[in-house]
């Protein structure tokens, strides 16, 4: 082997370190989950108005077949295995609580869908791009799970000369993105093609993170033998730190723009997508295959294999758990997502939702578990914050009552990384307090207590 | 079917909700307080030996008076009693460290009293004092006991030498603004002169400042863990150096009084500096110059206690005027 000289980009000013426990599946190759017994499709797994379902209990569907539309803002929900449409009822949703949701029973009557290639794929024009993308029920498989057509809609006036690439995976333990980027960069890299020039983008840059390097050759293989259309291509290596993955210091990372707060990254000229998501737009665009399921990483000192899975869009976590032999008997938290912007689920009977790209069962005390302690203004939450705000300031500001008096301290601005809460000695929820005075401020502003 | 044989989706196992993140630093208040205390210990233990059994009686009984008034107050104002945060340790071996040898133990014992009612409980507790409560408590002391604070100083006589009476003398500082820099030089001699005397702290003056060397080992404990940085010491070193530099004492001044416990353990206390890097350098700076001109020009020939606790005055609104850069400039193409 011989090294290489890379040159490692990042982003400003913050950010953390935090062990990234990725060694639990970095070499873990992505595995299907065994057909599960039925599997719960809520109508909601994206931003924007519920799917309006199109099918009826008793039903057989294909896998792959649309059974619910999606509304004017939404994506429709596809059938992610062949069965018998069971119920349609409320049940249980990660983020929601509960969620009408349709229930699949498996069957093994039906097949899936064939996919064929389009043969004209390659030159389609925006609108049937767009709607094959809207079709295929397709949304940000970052985490975030905005439907992906709409970030692709510019408003008028907004040009777009860069469209980067995120493969940044900054959470801990996480490595979907990993492997998904080792396995299928040919994919990835047409998808991003395919919204590079939907957006008039002439720079596709591919932002990793140092600890993924080995995807880089076959990035570079792939746009060896892939028509650019001119558009140039880079793959951008960049410091292992968190929040490296997070649109801002990506962009800052890798073109040097900074993109003012509360504004989008088109402000700037640039979009950001997921490499999951690109390949889904690859298979949608080029196959007109919906996204019926997804690559996830199960992982954390509480499960007893840690593997990187691919499953069906509905599986319960419960099988999920099963397939990576279960979870030991220790855990006592389940966190959807990574650990630093992930949520805690209550339990397993729950489906596996379009944005969810990890499960990481942890151990042990939780945060906050035996309450916190008072503020000793040591500083480190202003030198964690990747956009230099004053957590420490909102959070004794929230507590002495005075929640509207914290916008000078950047509250609004915050997008809940979580790094300052991260490295409190004391233990304090800052993130909590920051979200506190941010819905109280914007509720202020919407009473026009405050300009 | 039976209650028992709920399906195997109705009976998981209760997870713990908890917000994010789920992750944290290891490192806790508390742990960084018996860093600080750890750090502390090497001069403190070098001072007791220099010094005598009085000294260990002066601090022990600062120690004792801190954790008994801590306790006392977080019973009385019914709060969670956290003795083994190590804050109220630390506010008693400082207040120690800054006392001359000879003080009478007992007060000691009242000056921590003080300095954790006074200087953090009335303020609302850890976190929201104003300033140090150490140098409260030694500021209290000075005004109370006057005598024992400004004659206590004693000739280093160690243990392990022949036991003699107690040789009450000036310190270095004191000598030097009454008699000269030659006489203030010959108080530190030793074998290898007078700047490794001061170095190795075979001087007179307070229990734990003597040894420039020890409080350097624990600062640079610290500073390797990162709980303290070099900002605020630089500072005020800087602002000393500056204002003592045509006195022709300078070295002396560097190497003397409590300027490096005030610099390294004092002005960087969390609770009582300012938060930011820029602020820090003001806030170090303010108190290098006010010990250089209490030195020179004013009533105490030490100034470091005083210089520390009038910049801790100007900490709010250092914090108001040196804000963290925020990141919001307009995007440029690249």
């Amino acid at each position: 082997m011989t090294p290489q000289l890379v040159e490692i980009t990042s982003f400003g000013r913050g950010g953390i370190h935090p062990p990234t426990h990725k060694e639990l599946t970095a070499r873990s190759p992505i595995e299907d989950l065994p057909w599960p017994g039925e599997v719960w499709l809520p109508l909601v797994q994206h931003l924007g108005e519920p799917a309006v379902p199109i099918v009826k209990k008793g039903d057989t569907v294909a896998r792959g077949q649309m059974i619910a539309e999606g509304g004017a803002t939404g994506v429709p929900i596809h059938a992610s295995v062949p069965g018998k449409i069971k119920f349609i009822d409320k049940r249980p949703h990660p983020t929601l609580v509960t969620c009408p949701t349709l229930v699949i029973r498996h069957t093994d009557e039906t097949d899936e869908l064939a996919f064929e290639e389009d043969p004209a794929w390659r030159a389609l024009d925006a609108a049937e791009t767009l709607a094959r993308i809207q079709q295929a029920g397709i949304v940000g498989l970052g985490g975030a799970a905005f439907p992906t057509h709409r970030k692709l809609m510019l408003p008028k006036g907004v040009t777009v000369d860069t469209f980067v690439l995120n493969g940044a995976e900054c959470e801990p333990y996480l490595t979907a993105d990993h492997r998904l980027m080792m396995l299928r960069p040919r994919e990835i890299l047409e998808g991003a093609l395919i919204m590079a020039r939907l957006v008039g983008a002439r720079r596709l840059l591919i932002g990793i993170e140092a600890d993924k390097s080995d995807v880089i050759a076959g990035f570079r293989d792939a746009a060896a033998d892939t028509p650019l259309d001119g558009i140039s291509f880079d793959v951008r290596v960049c410091e292992v730190r968190y929040p490296q993955g997070a649109e801002r210091q990506l962009i800052t990372a890798l073109t040097g723009r900074v993109v003012p707060p509360r504004s989008l990254p088109s402000a700037v000229g640039v979009i950001v997508q997921n490499v999951a998501t690109a390949q889904a737009v690859h298979d949608a665009v080029r196959f007109r295959r919906p996204l019926i399921d997804r690559i996830m990483t199960v992982t954390g000192p509480g499960i007893v294999t840690p593997r990187n899975v691919r499953a069906p869009l509905g599986a319960l976590l419960q099988d999920i758990v099963a397939f990576c032999g279960g979870a030991r008997e220790e855990t006592t938290r389940l966190i959807a997502g990574g650990p630093m912007m992930g949520r805690a689920l209550p339990r397993l009977d729950l489906p596996l939702i379009k944005g969810m790209n990890g499960l990481v069962l942890l151990t042990g005390r939780g945060p906050f578990e035996e309450g916190y302690g008072p503020c000793i203004q040591c500083g480190r939450c202003l030198d964690a914050c990747p956009l230099g705000l004053e957590p420490n300031q909102v959070s004794i500001f929230v507590e002495a009552g005075r929640t509207l008096e914290t916008d000078p301290f950047g509250t609004l601005d915050c997008y809940e990384c979580g790094s300052c809460t991260y490295v409190c000695p004391s233990e304090r929820p800052l993130l909590q307090f920051m979200q506190v005075a941010k819905s109280a401020l914007r509720r202020a502003s919407d009473l026009r207590i405050v300009k | 079917m039976s209650a028992a044989e709920t399906p195997t989706a109705a009976a998981p196992h209760p997870y713990v909700i908890s917000p994010g993140p789920h992750v944290r630093v290891e490192e806790s208040t508390a742990q960084i307080m018996w860093w600080v205390n750890g750090a502390l210990a090497p001069a403190a233990i070098w001072g007791v030996i220099v010094f005598g059994p009085n000294a260990l009686a002066v601090v022990l009984a600062a120690i004792a008076g801190a954790l008994a008034a801590e306790w006392a107050v977080a019973r009385a104002l019914e709060r969670r009693v956290t003795l083994h945060d190590g804050s109220a340790v630390c506010t008693g071996l400082l207040l120690a460290m800054t006392l001359p040898p000879a003080v009478p133990w007992w007060t000691a014992a009242l000056g921590s009293i003080f300095a954790i009612v006074f200087g953090k409980a009335i303020f609302g507790g850890l976190g929201y004092n104003l300033f140090n409560p150490a140098l409260i408590g030694r500021a209290f002391m000075l005004a109370t006991f006057p005598v024992a604070m400004t004659a206590g100083w004693i000739a280093p006589q160690p243990w392990f030498a022949v036991p003699v009476d107690a040789i009450t003398t000036a310190t270095p500082l004191a000598v030097l603004r009454e008699q000269g820099l030659p006489q203030a030089l010959q108080l530190a001699a030793s074998p290898g002169g007078p700047y490794a005397g001061l170095a190795l702290g075979l001087r007179p003056g307070s229990i734990g400042e003597v040894s420039v060397l020890l409080i350097a080992l624990g600062a640079g404990a610290l500073l390797a863990r990162r709980i303290i940085t070099l900002t605020i010491p630089l500072s005020i070193f800087s602002g000393v150096a500056l204002t003592t530099a045509f006195s022709g004492a300078l070295t002396l001044h560097l190497l003397s009084g409590g300027l490096w416990l005030g610099a390294f353990f004092m002005a960087t206390d969390y609770v009582t500096s300012p938060v930011t890097r820029n602020g820090k350098i003001v806030f170090g700076l303010i108190i290098g110059a006010l010990t250089g001109i209490i030195r020179l020009y004013g009533g105490y020939p030490e100034g470091i206690c005083y210089a520390i606790l009038l910049a801790n005055t100007l900490v709010p609104a250092l914090n108001t005027w040196f804000r963290p850069r925020r990141t919001m400039l307009a995007g440029t193409p690249s």
